[in-house]
């Protein structure tokens, strides 16, 4: 069976995961632009990290047999820095035309500050001037149900703004109802401890139905693993959901979602 | 669809194993240095709530209603795109 991790970042996993996922069956991921762990010093070391996942991560993964796709944006932590923020914005806009560029992305809060919350609403803006996609990274913990409220406050009131566009990463329980009410796409992160475990996930996808739904193990350089992808989907066959339907969550719904790039080579 | 039974057979050495882990941290917590001053942080309150509402509420959504118990209810900073909408 194939599929896709629909948000992972590549850059910060080994060759050994790559592996793994080429065995389990992944056959494209998506990677967006996040927090390295650290707080970098200079516009110039996002040029170079924007460099890595276009041109250097997409050769890696291709090794694997793995199409390896991107998304550009300062990140909400980093973001707290509005004058850093604002000059990595700036590299944004003449990269968005590369061919392994999705849209802009994560892009949301952390805290939800003032400060975050304004280069939010800057790269909401760079989203629409261009017509990208746009993945929303929503905080963790205590701060996410006011972080997801203010996110999808933003972008409702933006006009240009196409929900069926949008992806809001990272709902629960609490949230999730928040994003597929207003329209948006719903991202589930399987995480063994701070976000939802693969039985937590499958709950949601039985209560909400699998519709707009993309399943993501947002495998970074934390406690996170690409395995949390095929866990969930080992526990959705589990409880009985027949291969068909599983392909529809694990594979058409990244594909409906990424698709409507023209980017999105898979079908 | 299975059904309820199935599922406790299931799961029930998880979700006994699951509840003596968190008893146990109590436990750890309490004999601890300064132990049972730290019983009354707020964050054990709010875990205190929220085994209320896993163990003794009858009402669905139980995941959901221990989410919202534990987020942040506070108004948020004021910001931009709000000030248009409101103007």
């Amino acid at each position: 069976m194939k599929l896709i991790d629909p948000h992972i970042h590549c850059v910060s996993r080994t060759t050994d995961d790559y592996l793994f996922m080429s065995r389990c069956g992944v056959v494209a991921v998506s990677e967006p632009a996040f927090w390295a762990g650290f707080d970098r010093s200079s516009a110039s070391s996002f040029g170079d990290y924007f460099h890595h996942l276009l041109d250097v991560e997409p050769k890696r993964a291709a090794r694997y047999g793995i199409e390896h796709f991107s998304w550009l944006c300062i990140n909400a932590k980093e973001a707290e820095n509005v004058s850093l923020a604002r000059e990595v914005i700036k590299l944004i806009p003449p990269l968005l035309s590369h061919p392994r560029v999705l849209g802009v992305g994560e892009i949301g809060l952390n805290k939800n500050t003032a400060n975050e919350i304004t280069i939010f609403e800057e790269q909401v803006e760079i989203a629409a001037q261009h017509n990208q996609l746009i993945l929303i990274h929503t905080p963790h913990l205590v701060d996410k149900h006011k972080g997801t409220d203010i996110i999808i406050s933003i972008l409702k009131n933006d006009p240009r703004i196409r929900p069926e566009r949008v992806l809001i990463d990272h709902c629960e329980e609490h949230t999730i109802r928040l994003a597929r009410e207003n329209g948006f796409w719903a991202g589930l992160t399987i995480y063994p401890v701070t976000k939802v475990t693969p039985q937590r996930g499958v709950d949601i996808l039985e209560q909400f139905g699998p519709d707009m739904i993309c399943v993501n193990s947002a495998s970074d350089w934390g406690e996170s693993s690409p395995s949390m992808l095929v866990d969930t989907l080992r526990e959705y066959r589990r409880r009985g959901h027949s291969e068909a339907e599983a392909t529809r969550v694990f594979y058409d719904n990244p594909c409906r979602f990424f698709g409507q790039s023209e980017k999105w080579t898979l079908k | 669809m299975r059904s309820g039974k199935r599922i406790l057979e299931e799961q029930y050495l998880e979700m006994r194993a699951k509840i003596l882990a968190l008893a146990a941290d109590f436990d750890r917590i309490q004999r601890a240095e300064e132990g049972t001053a730290t019983l009354a942080d707020p964050r054990l309150n709010d875990l205190r709530a929220c085994l209320h509402i896993v163990l003794t509420d009858e009402a669905p959504n139980r995941a959901e209603r221990v989410q919202n118990l534990l987020s942040d209810k506070t108004p948020p900073p004021p910001y931009q795109s709000e000030k248009i909408r409101k103007s």
